[in-house]
């Protein structure tokens, strides 16, 4: 479904991937895992472009991504789910109306928009706070909306960038419990960038391991962390065994 | 960068920009409206309805009831239909508008006023507010008469008046008011003051100077009238203290010392020209040797003939009465006795001067213990008389018994008693030695000669010389002799050397007026010139380069006092316009256009970085919010009609440009994107359109972007 090739992206000086290929089967959930600053976040970036690639080729179901003009990546986008870090929601706006503005103003009628926001986020347990703010809710909670609002649109392909990373560590269990169900559930092609290793063993149909820019190793979870190849992994393998 | 603007965003901005300008001007326009419209209703309030009122009297706040009643009194007695009215009162000022009525508006009213309002109590001054007119400041007093009658000729002009230094024409009407002025230029082109200054301490015979100037002047433009017009700005005052100085000159000259000189056949002496007398020196002057220090310098002033005369301006001669006669010899420079010039006769008038009036003094003193005595004298010859007219009646008692006493010898003879006989005898002998007393020969008429004495005539003679004691008497003659003694203490004492330099520092002033560190001021009629190009000949002619000189107008013309005053206002709601339209500008600028270029940035930092150098080093968005910048201020600033003094278009463009430019490079600041909500709405798909609308907008400073994008917010 996906395919990445040679891709390439660098800051000023400093080199954030260096050559990164990866393919991506339908219903595939990746876990992309590495030290921080190896290039992950910079990578399912530049899979809906919302960071430019300076090289390589990104094939989405046999369409490059990167020759996309302005109305096609917009809708490209509109069909891959992107879960950030920071919840990136809109702070003036109610839970309701974060989950559901872009599908209206994408063209859904208000209603549909609203019965569909409405159900996503009953997937995520938030039934009942629609009409809150964002400060209202707690950190966990925040990401749950932002997952709500990836998922309303029914995307073809998740991105998650590290979407517990900001979390503290009581929260993190109730946003990895709404991935893995969501994972498992609706079956919908995941990358997700995440330091979480159990939810990794859980989750992942293959974890992909970057270093310095570069995948250094990659394959299904048990061989990963059963017989690590690279340094990286061998670390998380005595991760693991700790 | 600039893609975010193609994709729809541009309308917004460019209807964001129109609506800024739109809003901006007519903010900055109104509110100096508004304040123009204020203090014009205010100046209203405080100088009445056009033409309503003549003048703001100035009275002091104490005294503004006794003022108002003095007004009211003036308008009742000389001004009947006057119109009078308070007005505000300003720093312990009380203001009283005047309005004369309409037939007392003649140049007689108002080249008057200062008699006519002389007796309102506190006044301190008063304003002329004729209106309409046309205001000629600063009139130079050399051709005022003359301007003055040019004026009131012109059409439309009733009459014209002299107020201080500035004159007023009145018109007949406000419709004449620009021709008037205009012809009024043009009066005033036809005059010009050329002005050469000199520097400050430099001492300048104006007459001579003036004249020097003027033959400058006449080279360069025959035609034209010129005139020394130096003192006319000192005026009276001037005028009065040259009369005192003549006065005083006089006054000088006439207690100096009077030397008359009768000149040597050979001698050849001219006014100027010195001599040296022996003084009181007891050293005559020898010709060829040095002038002793007690040696008289006579300075010669008047020469007719073989006469001359002097006045000493060195040495004094002896304080005395009499006329000193000595030789005169020429006096050089170089200290030494020239040749014999004549005989000098000297009289010390001065002295002569106090001599007299001691004299006066002494004879006041006299006179009135003469009167004293006169009196005297009168009444003891007035008992004389009384004493010899009965003495003449009991001698012709004795008469009649005489001839009795003989007629009774005679008809008797020896019948006449012994005793009758002597007693005949010696009243004949006794009536003899009388009338020889009276006079030579007198005996020949005896008593009939005393009978004929007019006694009553010589008491009425006494009666009137008596009456003519009693007036000298009556005369306060202490008074004359207090006032001549207050007079001899007055007189200065001065010697003849002090006198004579006084006496030539007048002349010096008189005849050339000099004026330290001053100007010379030539009026040029008929003819203008050019002051760049005659200094430099002016400075040649003089042999002065330190001088300058300048061209000063006559008058210059302003319209009356409200158009004034009105001018001045459009004056203050242009600046306020002005001062609005750049605040204006700035915050919108802030408020509006900051988030946008915060939005730019935040675009141009999350592209790959441009391959073009000078697009890479060279930040867009600062040239951005110049242009916005200037492009706003410049709009705003015209539409609104603003205008802030010595701030030309120029510098408003520049302005505009730094305040867009600032904005630009600061932006975040003022405006902070919220980065991680435009990433969501990019990964949402949303377009940079929508983007703005229902992202950055939304959480921008609240302003006219945010105002007009209510309509476009769906959320």
């Amino acid at each position: 479904m996906l395919k990445i090739k040679g891709l390439k992206k660098q800051y000023g000086k400093q080199i954030a991937i260096d050559g990164v290929d990866l393919e991506v089967k339908r219903g595939e959930t990746i876990v992309i895992m590495g030290p921080s600053g190896c290039g992950k976040s910079t990578t399912i970036r530049c899979i809906n472009r919302l960071t430019e690639p300076d090289a390589g080729e990104i094939l989405l179901d046999g369409q490059s991504v990167l020759s996309l003009k302005d109305e096609e990546l917009r809708r490209f986008r509109r069909t891959i789910g992107f879960v950030f870090q920071q919840f990136n929601l809109i702070a003036r706006l109610t839970v309701l109306d974060n989950v559901m503005f872009h599908l209206v103003l994408a063209g859904i009628p208000r209603a549909e928009a609203e019965a569909r926001a409405k159900q996503a986020l009953a997937k995520v347990g938030l039934t009942g706070s629609e009409k809150k703010y964002p400060s209202a809710l707690s950190g966990g909670e925040q990401q749950r909306v932002g997952i709500a609002r990836a998922l309303v649109s029914n995307p073809q392909l998740m991105l998650w960038d590290e979407p517990t990373a900001s979390l503290d560590p009581i929260l993190v269990g109730e946003v990895l419990e709404v991935m893995e169900e969501l994972v498992q559930t609706t079956k919908t092609t995941s990358i997700i960038v995440t330091h979480e290793v159990g939810f990794a063993l859980k989750a992942a149909d293959r974890i992909v391991l970057m270093d310095r820019g570069r995948i250094v190793e990659s394959g299904a979870p048990q061989v990963i962390f059963n017989d690590p190849q690279s340094e990286i992994g061998k670390k998380y393998q005595r991760l693991i065994a700790c | 960068m600039f893609k975010f603007f193609r994709d729809g965003f541009y309308r917004d901005y460019i209807i964001l920009i129109l609506v800024t300008i739109i809003v901006g001007a007519a903010v900055s326009s109104g509110v100096a409206w508004a304040v123009d419209s204020y203090f014009g209703d205010t100046i209203q309030d405080v100088i009445g309805d056009n033409g309503e009122y003549d003048l703001i009297l100035h009275v002091r706040e104490a005294s503004k009831e006794a003022a108002l009643r003095e007004l009211e009194r003036i308008a009742d007695q000389q001004f009947k239909g006057a119109v009078i009215n308070q007005t505000i009162s300003v720093a312990g000022q009380a203001n009283f508008l005047f309005g004369f009525p309409q037939e007392a508006k003649t140049e007689d009213t108002f080249s008057r006023l200062p008699s006519i309002f002389n007796g309102v109590p506190g006044l301190s001054s008063y304003t002329v507010i004729v209106e309409p007119s046309v205001l000629v400041r600063g009139v130079h007093p050399s051709v005022s008469q003359t301007l003055q009658q040019r004026f009131s000729q012109l059409d439309g002009v009733d009459f014209a008046f002299k107020d201080g230094k500035n004159m007023l024409v009145v018109l007949e009407s406000a419709e004449h008011s620009k021709a008037v002025m205009n012809e009024i230029r043009e009066i005033l082109k036809e005059y010009q003051v050329l002005e050469v200054r000199f520097p400050i301490g430099f001492e300048v015979d104006v007459q001579k100077t003036a004249h020097a100037v003027m033959e400058v002047l006449k080279e360069q433009a025959k035609s034209a009238k010129l005139s020394n017009v130096s003192s006319a700005e000192y005026g009276e005052e001037l005028d009065a203290l040259m009369k005192t100085l003549v006065e005083m000159r006089h006054f000088l000259l006439s207690y100096a010392s009077k030397v008359k000189i009768t000149l040597n056949h050979n001698s050849n002496l001219v006014v100027g020209e010195q001599i040296i007398v022996q003084g009181m020196s007891e050293q005559a002057p020898i010709k060829g040797e040095s002038i002793a220090p007690d040696h008289v310098v006579i300075e010669v002033l008047d020469v007719q003939g073989n006469q001359a005369q002097g006045m000493i301006v060195s040495g004094s001669i002896a304080e005395a009465g009499e006329v000193l006669v000595q030789a005169g010899y020429k006096y050089h420079s170089d200290d030494l006795v020239g040749e014999p010039v004549g005989e000098v006769q000297l009289e010390n008038e001065r002295y002569r001067l106090n001599y007299a009036i001691s004299e006066s003094l002494r004879l006041l003193e006299e006179l009135d213990e003469l009167s004293v005595e006169a009196a005297v004298a009168v009444e003891r010859a007035d008992a004389v008389l009384t004493t010899f007219q009965e003495a003449l009646m009991q001698l012709e008692v004795l008469q009649v018994q005489m001839r009795q006493l003989n007629e009774g010898l005679a008809e008797n003879g020896a019948q006449s008693t012994s005793e009758q006989l002597i007693i005949s005898l010696f009243l004949n002998g006794l009536l003899k030695n009388i009338a020889k007393s009276g006079s030579e020969g007198a005996a020949e008429y005896g008593l009939d000669s005393l009978e004929n004495l007019d006694v009553a005539s010589m008491r009425s003679s006494l009666g009137s010389i008596s009456e003519q004691i009693s007036n000298v008497q009556e005369i306060d003659v202490q008074a004359i002799i207090n006032q001549i003694v207050d007079i001899r203490d007055s007189l200065p004492e001065l010697d003849d050397e002090e006198i004579g330099k006084s006496v030539r520092l007048v002349d010096n002033y008189i005849g050339g007026q000099v004026i330290p560190g001053e100007r010379i001021q030539i009026l040029v009629e008929n003819a203008t010139i050019d002051e760049e190009k005659v200094e430099p000949l002016i400075r040649e002619q003089l042999d002065n380069q330190y001088l300058n000189t300048y061209t000063i107008s006559v008058g210059t013309v302003n319209p009356d006092t409200r158009t004034e005053v009105f001018r001045i206002l459009k004056e203050v709601r242009a600046t306020i316009a002005g001062i609005l339209s750049i605040v204006f500008v700035g915050v919108f600028l802030m408020l509006d256009h900051a988030s946008i270029f915060s939005t730019l940035k935040w675009i141009r930092a999350n592209k790959k970085a441009s391959k073009n150098r000078l697009v890479r080093y060279f930040n867009p968005v600062m040239i951005l919010g110049v242009i916005v910048g200037t492009a706003l201020l410049t709009a705003t600033y015209t539409l609104s009609r603003a205008a802030i003094p010595y701030v030309s278009m120029s510098t408003v463009l520049i302005i505009g440009a730094v305040l867009g430019g600032l904005i630009g490079m600061f932006s975040e600041k003022f405006s902070p994107v919220h980065a991680d909500e435009i990433m969501a709405g990019l990964s949402l798909g949303l377009s940079n359109v929508q983007i703005m609308h229902e992202i950055v907008i939304p959480a921008s400073r609240p302003g006219l972007l945010n105002l007009l994008n209510r309509t476009k917010q769906r959320f």
